[in-house]
Order: structure tokens, then sequence, then C-alpha cells
């Protein structure tokens, strides 16, 4: 079962609804927690225990350092009045060591406790998804130095969505340490946090603060909720299955026969891809958001008009908004306040001068965030270089910004101006493309070359010769597809100008809101790719 | 009091919503279907039989034959009415499952009554885990009660003038490629079994229940396939037959009775007949209904004067081309390539 599937869309959630609606108020949340793990069930079956597990160890840790925090507030107040009777005898005595040796003794603790947390849980995920990848090159390694293989390469089964759920566990744990959020006494809570079926697979990954609570409420359906979750629910599947999986069969071909291909069709694969994969993910979490915003959960957004962003910066900013914001909260902020940080900014102030320092700073800070965003998406060397490369250009971004601002100034550039900010979004568009094509690729080596095949026998004459109907799409799919991303397009310019002035087809009259429902169902239906000729095609990032 | 007005408001204007819609897909639907029926030429390959089923002339259909690709690349209906007047219909489909088999024969049924159902056997084995299952179930009804699933993608004619062009003989259609089967025997004998879905079995007693009230008999064929079919399949399938007194017969045990030679009667390496191997299977079943089933020889009758101009056009060019077929023993080259382009693969 998949988010896309008759069976999800017109079979489980419905039932789901259903049953919810006709659940007393306060065991909705349960009924939704069976509905996440028998979701779970049906696509990785008994891996469903890893999800149970990740939970309940998740909740004991979260416990585990409630109870720290809990106990070192009873020594402090011990300590403090201990410290009251002492000094009444003795005025000489200092209180404030004895209150900083606790606190430092259950910091400590407290640090043991996430780390234990944090490793077993990565540890797990690293296990499933990356040894392969660790024992493959090690071995490749070792009979580079004239031993044989020293790693099996395994058949490992990875439960879906792993990657998702396990780094909203970990967020949970550091936000409980951070004193961000109390621990979850209640495991029902929690488990529903990690196992809310519309989340499930493909994101968005949540901190708990922000849906933890909401999903508990089982609040009744209402009919705005609903009316809002199902146009959400249409788009998303109007961008995935007219767009985005009448691309597939293009991308593949040019992907996975590479070495029959050069110049403008490689060119044209990147952007294929590139559409293909937003068309898709978003369209998912569209699905998704729409899923939650029926039983009035408000999940966060993932994308944000990411093809509208003026530098590489922003465009992460806009494209999977919360795999940022969680590399940016649990590993750019530690690291940024580590103590390698601190000791390079303490030398560099001494030797290197302010813009090197804090250029350091920010090429210390960025590259764990990369190489975390870059092996997140898989066990692959292109994955690696997909999120060194993005290091590459936000730190040369960051390098060169003093000069950027100074030719601004010179040339009195104005910023917002269309003539200024056009040729910005198209080379972040070059810059997206480019990044696309090496995260697509079945290998890094693959990825180089394809990368350099596209400056050789580029014609663009290709794009109407008809040599674009070689790949199982005929004039009708390439009129669809254009059509399609057209009015994505201009949807997107509306919202981001601001031009309905920020009403949403809620606030549009009955009449209009149900034409655009039965435009959108009967688009889907009529132009979707499905049926002879297509196949149905798996989430990608559903596989990450 | 206010509550309940607004709520039943509420449920009203959804209610609305839902009939809007319903008449949106009924009236789309007819119309798609109408055009699909006008322009055959814009119907693609896979739903033609379908079509072609609903125009056939009321009641004249004994014989309906159901399956994936090796239902329509085994049996040649056109062949069965000139060796023995039977009239039958190939309504398989490349791929079909046992869901879409059950629909095409509730189809046949609205405008036929056909005495006999074939079920071609492979349909049986194709996997339908969990919600797999459960998708095809909802396409299949869906496509059903709503053509336009079916010929959602005709718009790409009307835009674009996309054609199908094709010679379908009732279902079938003519496949001249030799591609060699060398894999030796594969009926090895084991007390083995294959499974079969639950689904699928549910829906087999669907077509069975289906058969029933239309007084129809129901009759299960594995055609020779050494790519499909193996010994656990037939005990399978042997099993459920006798349990349920259905006739099964299993050509793959009969090859030599039939005369297949895997040099030259299959398609694409052993997994589909081509012509040759269609018209020994085709006259083998034909003599096996014929001395089988009470079936009538329907020739003489006024109502199937189409038939007879169709059947000899069928002959004449069917003739020619096994002629050529049979005549050189390994074709290569340039001929090779002639003949794929004129024929159809199976899964087209």
């Amino acid at each position: 079962m998949s988010y896309h599937d008759p069976v999800y869309l017109f079979l489980f959630l419905p039932a789901v609804l259903l049953v919810y609606q006709l659940t007393p108020r306060k065991k909705r949340w349960l009924l939704l927690l069976l509905a996440g793990y028998l979701f779970f069930w049906t696509i990785s079956g008994k891996l469903v225990l890893y999800l149970i597990g990740t939970t309940l160890f998740t909740h004991y840790i979260g416990l585990w350092l409630e109870l720290l925090k809990k106990s070192c507030a009873e020594r402090l107040e011990r300590e403090k009045s201990l410290n009251a009777d002492s000094n009444k005898s003795s005025e000489k005595n200092r209180p404030e060591t004895g209150e900083k040796a606790v606190r430092e003794e259950y910091r400590k603790k407290q640090r043991l406790v996430l780390t234990l947390g944090v490793c077993v849980l990565l540890g797990v995920l690293g296990c499933l998804k990356y040894f392969n990848f660790f024992a493959r090159n090690a071995n490749l390694l070792l009979e580079q130095a004239g031993q044989g293989s020293l790693f099996q390469v395994k058949n490992l089964l990875l439960p879906i969505g792993i990657s998702f759920y396990t780094l909203q566990a970990v967020g949970y744990m550091a936000d409980v340490y951070w004193e961000k959020i109390p621990a979850q006494r209640h495991l029902g809570k929690l488990a529903l946090f990690l196992g809310f079926f519309p989340q499930i697979m493909e994101g968005p990954i949540s901190m708990y603060g922000q849906t933890g609570e909401a999903l508990w409420k089982g609040e009744d359906l209402r009919g705005e909720n609903l009316s809002a979750g199902s146009g959400r629910i249409l788009w998303g599947l109007f961008k995935k299955m007219i767009v985005a999986d009448r691309l597939y069969v293009l991308v593949k071909a040019v992907f996975e026969h590479y070495q029959d291909y050069s110049g403008s069709i490689v060119a044209f694969a990147a952007i294929a891809y590139t559409l293909q994969l937003y068309m898709e993910f978003s369209g998912c979490m569209d699905i998704v958001i729409g899923s939650g915003r029926l039983f009035g959960v408000r999940l966060p957004e993932n994308f944000c008009r990411p093809f509208a962003s003026r530098n590489a910066a922003e465009f992460w900013r806009r494209w999977h908004i919360t795999l940022g914001a969680w590399l940016k909260t649990y590993v750019f902020y530690p690291v940024s306040v580590s103590r390698l940080v601190k000791k390079w900014n303490r030398f560099g102030k001494k030797h290197l001068g302010k813009y090197l320092t804090r250029l350091g700073a920010t090429a210390l800070c960025l590259f764990p965030v990369w190489l975390c965003n870059g092996l997140w998406h898989g066990a692959s060397w292109n994955y690696i270089f997909y999120g060194m490369y993005y290091f590459a250009i936000l730190l040369a971004g960051a390098a060169l910004e003093p000069a950027r601002i100074r030719a601004i100034r010179f040339f009195h550039i104005n910023e917002k101006a269309l003539y200024w900010q056009i040729p910005c979004i198209l080379k972040t568009w070059v810059i997206i493309f480019t990044g696309e094509l090496f995260f697509r690729a079945n290998g890094l080596k693959a990825g180089m070359t394809m990368f350099f095949s596209i400056f050789r026998d580029f014609r663009l004459s290709v794009l109407w010769d008809g040599t674009l109907l070689d790949f199982s799409l005929d004039k009708g799919d390439y009129l669809v597809i254009c059509a399609g991303v057209l009015i994505a397009a201009g949807i997107g310019i509306i919202k981001e100008r601001n031009l309905l002035k920020g009403k949403g087809l809620q606030d549009m009259r009955t009449p209009v809101r149900w034409a655009v429902y039965y435009g959108l169902i009967l688009s889907v239906l009529i132009f979707g790719a499905y049926g002879i000729g297509y196949q149905q095609v798996d989430l990608i990032y559903a596989g990450f | 009091m206010r509550d309940f007005k607004k709520n039943t408001g509420k449920w009203g204007r959804t209610l609305l919503f839902f009939l809007i819609l319903a008449v949106l897909l009924g009236g789309i639907s007819r119309k798609i279907a109408k055009t699909a029926e006008d322009q055959e030429k814009w119907v693609h390959y896979r739903n033609k039989s379908a079509l072609l089923l609903e125009k056939e002339q009321k009641n004249t259909i004994d014989v309906m034959i159901l399956g994936d690709s090796l239902s329509y690349t085994s049996f040649s209906p056109m062949q069965m009415w000139n060796e023995y007047g039977i009239p039958a219909f190939v309504g398989g489909q490349s791929g079909q499952n046992i869901q879409e088999s059950y629909y095409m024969l509730k189809k046949a049924f609205k405008n036929q009554k056909p005495r006999l159902v074939i079920l071609e056997t492979n349909v049986l084995f194709r996997p339908q885990k969990g919600a797999s299952g459960l998708t095809m179930t909802l396409a299949a009804a869906g496509s059903y009660y709503f053509p336009m699933f079916t010929y959602h993608d005709i718009w790409k004619s009307i835009l674009t003038g996309k054609e199908y062009p094709e010679e379908n003989y009732k279902g079938f259609q003519f496949r001249e490629v030799t591609n060699p089967y060398r894999g030796g025997a594969y009926m090895k004998e084991t007390a083995a079994k294959e499974k079969i879905s639950r689904t699928v079995e549910d829906y087999l007693e669907k077509i069975r229940s289906l058969c029933r009230k239309n007084q129809a008999e129901l009759v299960l064929v594995s055609t020779p396939s050494p790519l499909n079919y193996n010994y656990r399949k037939y005990n399978t399938l042997k099993a459920y037959a006798e349990q349920r007194e259905i006739p099964y017969e299993d050509m793959n045990l009969k090859t030599q009775e039939l005369g297949i030679d895997w040099e030259k009667d299959s398609l694409d390496g052993g997994d589909h007949l081509n012509l040759s191997g269609a018209w020994k299977v085709t006259r083998f079943t034909g003599k096996y209904l014929h001395e089988n089933f009470s079936l009538p020889d329907r020739r003489e009758e006024g109502a199937y004067a189409s038939w007879i101009e169709e059947g000899k056009k069928y002959e004449e060019k069917a003739k020619e081309k096994l002629e050529a077929m049979w005549k050189d023993d390994k074709i290569t080259g340039e001929e090779v390539e002639n003949r794929r382009e004129r024929s159809l693969p199976a899964y087209e």
C-alpha cells in the first residue's frame, strides 16, 4: 500500500476516518496508532517490530533523561538546604561550588544517556542501511592492499520509513535532553508520534512539539478539515499522476542506459528528473499533509516553491524543509556551539582575521550537516557527493558574499528587480539540475560520465526532431506534462506573489471550490498516467 | 435544533457533491465509451477485444475464452469456426488478472449466452498478495462500471491522431515470428504443488457461480508454455478441478499429441505460441470441444453470415502466413526483422 494507491485512497483512509469518528474521543489515539501499525505492516510485514522497538527504546530513554533531571533537581535542593545550614555556621563557604558539581555530574550522566540513545538508534539505522556500503568499500580497500574480502555483503531488509522515524525519535530525545519538552510518560502518545500513518513512508520529519499533542487530541472530523484535506490530496495526485509518473519512463530510460546518450538528452533528462522528483515528492507531501488535515492534524510543510529560490541556500530552505530544519536543529546548532568551533574561533581571531575565521567556522558547521544530508539519502557515493556538492556551493556562496555585496553596492543593483532576480533564479536552477543529475545517477561514476557527456554532442534540435518520442512518451504525453507543469508553476507564482491576498481555496465560494475539485478529479482520471502503457511508480523518497 | 439543521445542511451538501460527481463520471464514461465504439482504431490493443465483444451480434458466441496473453496467442476462434463451426471469442488481455477475467465474463453475459467458458489457467498463478490484490479488484470493478478508466487515454488519439491499427479476428491476431524454445522437457513429475492466492481462488469461485447462473460450463485449459507451466501447477489445477468437478485439460502434457515443435511454434523462447503453435492448439481444442461438449455446428445458420465471410478472409491469410512459416525451417536475418515488424508482440 502506498499513499497514491487506490486501496489507501478509497478503502484504508475512508475506513479509518469512519471508525475514527465512531470511536470515543479518548480512544481515538489508539485507533490512529493501530491504523499506523496496520499501514506499516501492509508494506514491511514483521519489520513493524523495528518501529515498535524504536518506540519502546525512545520512550525509555526519554523517561531516563527525565528521571535524571528530577534526581538532579532533588540533589540541588538538598545541596541548597545543606549549604544554607553551613552558610549559617560559616560565612566563608562557597555554596555555588557544590551545586555546580552536582549539575555537572548530572549533565554528564544525561549526555551519556542521550549518547546511548542516539547511538543505538543510529546504529540500527546504520547497520541496516549502510552495512553493505561499508562492507563493499572496506573489501575494495582490503583487496587493493592485497588482502582478501573480509566483510560479507548481506541481504538486509529495510523497514519502510526507518530514516524518517529514526530522525523523529532522535529529535525527541534531544528535545527532552535540552528541556525543550518534558519526556512523554504515556507510551501511546509517543508511539503515535512515531507511527502516525500518513507520515510513516516519507515524512515530513516533525518534531514532537509540532505534532505530538495535536495527534493526541482526537478532534472530531470537521467539514472544513475534510474539505481542505481532500483538496490537498487531489492536488498531490494531480502532480504525481499527471506529471511525475509520466516523466518516470523518460528518466528511467536515460539514467539506466546513460552510455547511449549525451548532450542535450542528458541535460533534458536531468531537468526531467528534477521535475519528476519535485512533482512526486511534493505531491506525496500534499497527500500526506491532506491526510493529516482530515483528522485535524496540521503536519509541517516540506516544500515552499523551491524553484523560486535565488540561491542554493534559499533553495534548501524551501526544499525538503523538515529535513533541513532537523539537520539545522540537531547537527548544525550543536556543532556551532561545540568546543571545536569555539577553539577555532579563538585561534582564528588571533591569527587569521574576521573573514577567514568566519569562513572556517561556517565550513566546520556546514560540513557535518551536508555529509549527514548526503548519507541520509542513501548508502552510495553519489549521495555523499550530492551532499558535498551543496557543501561546496554554500561555502563558496559564504566566501563570495562580501564581494557580492560590494558589487551590488558598486553597480547600484536593485536586488528586488526582475532583471536581477531572474538570472539568479536561472543560476539556481542550473545548480539544482546538476545536483539532481548526480542524485539520480546509478552511482558516482555514472553521474560523472553523464555530467561530462552533456558537453558532448549538445544539440537543441533533439527537443523537436522527434528524438524525445523514443522514450515511450508520445506528443500527447509531452503536452500533458507541459500543461501540468504550467498549472503548477502558475499556482506557485500566485502563492509566491500573494496575488490572492492570503486567501486559499477554502475561502472561495462553494461553486468555485467544487469546480476546482471536479476539475482535479477529472484531470487525474482522464490524464493520469495509469492503465495501459504506464506502470505504477513507487514513491521515490519511500526508498530512502 | 440549529445544530441539527446545520449538520443536515452539511450532509446534504456532501451528498450533492458526490451525486454531481457520479453524474459527471457516468456521463463522461458514456461519452468516452461511445467514442471508442465509433473509433475502434483509437482503442489500445489491450482493450480492443473487450470493445469488439460488445459489438458482436447478440447471442452468437458459444465459447468464451478468457485469460492472459497465453489465451490470445493460443486460440484462434476463426480457425475453430472454419473447422468445426464453433463460434468462439477470445476475451483475453495481456497480463489479464482474474478480476479482469471475471468482469470480462460479466460483460460477455450481457449480450451473449456462451455455453462454454474456457479459462486459460496462467491467470490463476499471477501473485496477488495483500494490497496488490485489493488494488486489482478496485481497478477491475472501477473499469467495469466506469469505462472512462479503461479508455481514459483516448484523448491522445483525439488530440494527436494516435491510432492502433490491427487485424483482430475475434480477439486473435497473427503473430508470425519464431523464436525457438530449447530448454528441453519442462513437465518433470513431482508431488509438489504451486500455491494459488486467496483472492484468485475467491474470484475463480465467482466465475464459477457466474457460469452456473448463466447455464454455462467452465473449462480450465493450460496451453503449452515451457516458461509458464510446470508439474507443480498441473498438480494444483488437477486437484482443484477434480474437487469441484470442472473439466481440466493440460496441453503441456500433450505437446507430442498436439504436434508442438518448439523450434517452430514458439513466439518468444517458450513464453507464448506463434501462429503455427496457435494453429496446432486450436485444431486440438476444436476437436476436444467437438467430442466432449455438444456444441452445434453453426455454419449453416443465417445469423452467422458475417462469420462465414470473415472466416474465408482469415483462412486465406492464415494459409499464406503458415505456409511461409513452415516453408523455412530456420528463417534468419532480414526476413526475421520483416516478420517481426509485421507481427505484434504478445504483450502489445
